[in-house]
């Protein structure tokens, strides 16, 4: 049983990382070696021999240096559509924590009605498959000139992530006991001093968490972003899926490297935070 | 506290209004307002050059959906697909879950390490494992190749375009389901294992009667949270196979195909309406299973 169970995580965690790791060597790869037909999973460094049909490979930083080039039939290196994609993510993030937290705050002190409602009502707006709502979305942007345009990626983001800010908020805020509150409120503060003074720095912990979560799905968003964004505001998995198809073929190793510093962030933000991965991927229901 | 027994200073109202209105406000204008706009759009002609003008049909768009075979067909693929992922996703992630109930050094590492997968952008990664999938060039038949199987072309084959699809869905999503299922584990209290222990269940007995039934609300969850997106499955459609292939036609793709290339905008709408109310009716199944779930599980997890 137990040698059962070593064999079954050997076996995933193999499969499950080796995808990874192959994408982490394809960007080291040349171009010849990266679609080899044998495979190359080793490298070696300058100066050695390699005879044909070896499975190791020179190491070459080709690919990440091509990330600074355009490649062809694009209009710009990938480090603008990087810029586009962080654009993007902090401003919508930023927008969305704030917005997510004044209205979970609004829920969580005062007595609204109808509460339960509106607060499923929000959540629900997270179940829409993008392709169903970007064709009304695409007509009145055009009416308001928001296609191909930065803000209009981010107000978009910014109402998609605001189910998840508002639930998640909701429950950081209900954390904190409002007798603190009470206590300024009877020194003298307004309302909202109270709300700025007291309740925001001890709620702050809950919207870097938030804004984790945030910044992750609108970095790795790519429906509303390629139906909405052919031109100005390409953003990284938009430029990457549409290289498919290129005359020059795909560019594997920059494709490798690209997505290697891509996801570098998103990683880090999420190793930072994985005391609260839990609740961040079920709306804040499960409290670690 | 006071305020929420009835506003005792003058002005709260118009407080709370301040503070729950504009978020509010902006799910109106882009979630609510577009679903208006768009029913509206589905009893017309309108297509997406807007050359000339748009004419009422009445329900024409909709009675496209019985003669369409591709709508059908799309709905049979999504309800494939998302039944195939799904249940592979539930028996890896708690097969995961339940092999690593244990404390050893170096889990920590070892969780990070089998999480990566659900952090990278779908659309990109849907691309990357077209080289992995590749029937000349690609490491897994290089791999197939070592222990004798034969070179199955996944990318090309049509009976194998699904199966891509569902490896890679399979291979990000399933450490979502391992998450979920790890903290429903860890949420059954020790002391009834001890109880189990001294009556000397045997030890499928506990799983049967004590972890299964103990662990199933959260992983009914998890399983909710997955099936609503794998439903809206687009990314990896148009990565791997692109929009317009029989074999991987989602309703998503099939949406973007009558929108984007065919143009048909009042079309698309209408079939999206119909997505919508399928969508919805099980978002709200979903909510329904929340609500009876919050309290319960906030206690036991927290």
């Amino acid at each position: 049983m137990k040698n059962l169970r070593w064999a079954f995580l050997a076996l995933y965690g193999l499969l499950s990382t080796l995808p990874l790791l192959w994408l982490a060597i394809t960007s080291v790869k040349s171009r010849v070696d990266s679609i080899a037909t044998t495979a190359k999973f080793i490298p070696a460094v300058d100066g050695v021999d390699i005879e044909a049909g070896s499975v190791r490979f020179a190491a070459t930083l080709e690919g990440f240096r091509a990330l600074g080039e355009a490649y062809a039939g694009a209009s710009h290196p990938y480090y603008h559509y990087l810029l586009n994609t962080f654009l993007v993510g902090s401003f919508s993030t930023v927008a969305a924590v704030l917005l997510g937290t004044l209205c979970a705050y609004g829920f969580s002190r005062f007595r609204i009605p109808g509460e339960r409602d509106w607060l499923f009502f929000i959540l629900s707006t997270r179940f829409l498959p993008p392709l169903a709502v970007v064709i009304p979305i695409l007509m009145m942007y055009r009416g308001l000139g928001l296609t191909n345009t930065h803000l209009g990626l981010v107000i978009l983001y910014t109402a998609f992530n605001l189910s998840l800010a508002v639930w998640l908020m909701k429950g950081f805020i209900d954390d904190i006991p409002a007798a603190y509150e009470e206590a300024a409120l009877v020194d003298g503060y307004t309302r909202w001093q109270a709300f700025l003074r007291v309740v925001l720095p001890r709620a702050f912990p809950g919207m870097a968490v938030t804004a984790v979560f945030c910044l992750i799905s609108a970095w790795n968003e790519y429906g509303f972003a390629m139906t909405l964004n052919n031109r100005d505001a390409v953003t990284v998995p938009v430029y990457f899926a549409g290289l498919q198809g290129n005359v020059q073929g795909m560019p594997w190793s920059q494709v490798g490297a690209g997505v290697l510093l891509f996801v570098t962030p998103v990683v880090v933000f999420t190793v930072l935070s994985r005391k609260h991965l839990l609740r961040g991927v079920t709306f804040g229901t499960i409290k670690q | 506290m006071a305020e929420r027994d009835g506003g005792a200073e003058l002005g709260d109202h118009w407080l709370k209004v301040g503070f729950v209105a504009p978020a509010l406000l902006l799910l109106l204008c882009v979630n609510i307002f577009p679903l208006f706009y768009s029913f509206w759009l589905s009893f017309t002609d309108a297509d997406l050059i807007g050359s000339d003008g748009v004419h009422w049909v009445g329900t024409r768009n909709y009675g496209f959906l019985f003669v369409d075979p591709r709508f059908a067909e799309a709905l049979r693929t999504t309800a494939l697909f998302v039944a195939g992922a799904v249940s592979a996703q539930l028996l890896l992630g708690y097969g995961l879950a339940l092999c690593l109930r244990d404390r050893f050094r170096g889990k920590a590492a070892l969780l990070t390490l089998l999480l990566l997968p659900m952090m990278m952008p779908p659309a990109v990664m849907g691309v990357f494992w077209k080289l992995i999938l590749d029937g000349s060039y690609g490491v897994l038949n290089h791999g197939l190749a070592v222990i004798g199987f034969g070179q199955p072309q996944w990318t090309t084959d049509p009976g194998l375009k699904l199966l891509c699809l569902l490896i890679v869905d399979v291979w990000m999503w399933t450490p979502f389901m391992f998450l979920i299922s790890s903290a429903s584990l860890n949420a059954i209290p020790g002391y009834i294992y001890e109880a189990a222990a001294i009556d000397r269940a045997s030890r499928w007995r506990v799983f049967r009667r004590i972890t299964l039934p103990m662990s199933a609300p959260l992983v009914g969850l998890a399983l909710l949270l997955r099936s609503t997106d794998a439903l809206k499955q687009f990314d990896l459609v148009m990565a791997v196979t692109g929009p317009n292939d029989g074999a991987t036609q989602t309703v998503s793709a099939l949406l973007y195909q009558v929108m984007f290339r065919d143009g048909k905008v009042g079309m698309a709408s209408a079939y999206s309406y119909v997505v919508l109310v399928v969508v919805i009716a099980l978002a709200s199944v979903f909510l329904r299973y929340l609500n009876s779930l919050r309290r319960p599980v906030a206690g036991a997890a927290s």
